[in-house]
């Protein structure tokens, strides 16, 4: 008899136990846990009050345009050669080594500055960082030969500033590069 | 009695087996609901507001959102006719107050019960997407949704428009608002300086000298910071907006330094031949960035007046850029070695404490990630070909979103 009692109340147990599972979607349960409990609590007067975050703050700015702005020009200065680099790399290729022979004669004693630049892929500080290297690597070649460091400055314009707009592999080897600046 | 409980676990196998298929269909049959207009006449601006509100619920990710148009009484307890499959209705009334600003009351009814009633002040009518943003904090807030405070911060990013031309641009994460900020420059790597966003930091490149300038939003006004021969980029600022991670290249080699706002003195961090840069604060105290040090790019950690650096991520050849949040790390993965097209750029996500690693991208060139300040969405840049997008990923409910620009292509983004 006890164990015909045991076994009654395991089932009613899973009975009650499985009765009890809803058919609705969890998103409706907990909407209607709110509404039981904040629907009815809806402030009437709610329409003609704002707390402190309904009010938007405005965006606004004193002055759009800057007046230090770029003259938008692209390439080296005067007869000085933009010497290119491989994808990811800033050593000085052998094939512009001439360039940079020509280059050294013409900014010798001049004050110059050097600006690194990338290809499209990428637009974080690597990639920045690597134009700079470039530009770095660049001016250690000058300086190597004889320029006065003090006389060079360096600026990386990452992938900002390329010379060609194109998607394919050539303008993308030009746009790897260091372009040579005269004051 | 034995032949009794044989049924009734039967019954309870079978009742059991159904409770489950329903839950399965739960979760992939959400909820309809249908967004109204209340305001006095139907315009422009009201209609637009309704795709507004429709495109934030359905990142909202809580409801199946019937993006019909429809007008309806405000206090009106039944659906207008298109909607009457809708078991939520949230409806808006939309009020010009005469000064260039909106007044707006919005309404969530269930099944005709309100579940949710606030009015709201814009001051800007063209800042109406901030408003649709606010309502759908507000309502994700109520039902109970996963949080999403990201999605009323204002976004900041870079547009390259030409060569050697870029513009600073405020938006909503949607880019459907936007507003130049500055321009007539080269400018890059714009960052919010404080929670408020009220200042930030950018780099200009029209100087003779990179130099990282704060500019106040409110004024106009801008200040210099520091300027640097070759690179200068404020990578990170802190909880208190007290100290920045900066990359900064006095003699040509990119390392990171810490600056103290309060003394206005830097301390430099690394100090390596190669390249480190995009410096980050952990939760722990130490400072995460990208280094080649290794021959590649990937990401390491170091602390401030220690020479030991650590290696943080041992998968791919290629990671060079992230974004950290407390013990996290989102990091930008090169998939190949190509030099020429087909790149692809994926995301991960790196837990420090466990050493799990998720891709949360799959393909395409995805840049920039950025956590949310409160880790609960990355945002990041989408490029495809020379069009960009701004890119979303929500943890919580395991979802991505993107919305294009229009003109120029994204160099940073920052919220």
């Amino acid at each position: 008899m006890m164990k015909n009692i045991a076994f009654l109340s395991a089932t009613v147990a899973m009975l009650v136990l499985s009765g009890c599972s809803t058919k609705e979607p969890a998103i409706d349960a907990t909407a209607s846990t709110a509404g039981s409990s904040v629907g009815t609590g809806v402030n009437p007067n709610a329409t003609t009050s704002t707390d402190s975050n309904a009010v938007i703050a405005p965006i606004t700015n004193a002055n759009a345009n800057d007046t230090a702005a770029a003259n938008g020009t692209n390439g080296s200065d005067a007869q000085l050669v933009s010497i290119l680099f491989d994808y990811d790399k800033f050593d000085i290729r052998e094939d512009m080594q001439a360039a940079m022979t020509k280059n050294t004669l013409l900014v010798k004693e001049k004050t110059i500055k050097l600006e690194g630049n990338c290809d499209e892929f990428g637009s974080d500080e690597y990639n920045f960082a690597l134009g700079l290297k470039r530009a770095n690597a660049v001016k250690t070649a000058l300086v190597n030969s004889g320029a006065n460091a003090d006389s060079i400055s360096m600026v990386s314009f990452g992938e900002s500033n390329p010379v060609c707009l194109e998607k394919t592999q050539e303008c993308w080897a030009k746009n790897r590069r260091v372009d040579f600046k005269l004051p | 009695m034995k032949i009794i409980f044989f049924w009734l676990c039967l019954i309870q196998l079978l009742w059991g087996a159904d409770a489950t298929i329903e839950v399965v269909k739960g979760v992939a049959r959400l909820t309809p609901l249908a967004i109204e207009d209340s305001s006095p006449q139907s315009t422009e601006m009201s209609q637009k507001f309704s795709q507004m509100l429709a495109a934030d619920m359905n990142v909202v990710s809580m409801f199946s959102v019937d993006e019909s148009y429809a007008m309806a009484g405000f206090d009106a307890t039944s659906p207008a006719p298109a909607h009457k499959e809708a078991r939520y209705l949230l409806r808006y009334r939309l009020v010009n107050d005469g000064m260039g600003g909106v007044k707006a009351d919005v309404k969530l009814l269930q099944d005709g019960t309100p579940l949710f009633l606030k009015s709201y002040i814009l001051k800007q009518s063209e800042m109406l997407v901030f408003l649709s943003h606010s309502v759908a904090y507000d309502i994700n807030a109520k039902i109970g949704g996963s949080p999403i405070d990201w999605i009323k911060r204002k976004v900041l990013f870079v547009r390259l428009t030409s060569p050697r031309h870029s513009e600073i641009v405020a938006s909503d994460y949607t880019l459907s608002y936007q507003k130049v900020i500055l321009k007539g420059g080269i400018y890059g790597f714009a960052k919010w300086a404080n929670r408020e966003q009220s200042d930030l930091y950018y780099t200009s490149l029209s100087d003779f000298k990179p130099t990282i300038y704060k500019m106040n939003l409110l004024s106009g006004k801008k200040e210099k910071v520091i300027s640097s021969d070759g690179m200068a980029v404020c990578s990170d600022v802190s909880e208190d907006s007290t100290r920045l991670l900066l990359t900064l290249a006095p003699t040509g080699q990119p390392d990171i330094y810490q600056y103290d706002l309060n003394s206005n003195t830097k301390t430099r961090i690394t100090d390596y031949s190669g390249i480190d840069v995009n410096g980050q604060f952990m939760g722990d105290g130490s400072i995460a960035f990208v280094s080649n040090r290794f021959g590649y790019p990937n990401v390491f950690s170091t602390r401030i007046n220690s020479n030991a650096v650590s290696q943080l991520v041992y998968q791919g050849k290629n990671n060079s850029s992230l974004s950290s949040y407390k013990n996290f790390l989102v990091y930008k993965a090169r998939e190949s070695t190509s030099g020429y097209g087909g790149n692809a750029f994926n995301l991960h996500l790196l837990s420090l404490n466990s050493g799990n690693i998720k891709r949360l991208t799959a393909s395409g060139e995805n840049d920039y990630p950025r956590f949310s300040p409160d880790g609960e969405a990355i945002l990041y840049i989408k490029q495809e070909g020379s069009r960009s997008s701004i890119g979303l990923i929500r943890f919580g409910i395991n979802k991505s979103f993107a919305f294009p620009l229009k003109i120029g292509r994204i160099q940073s983004i920052d919220w």
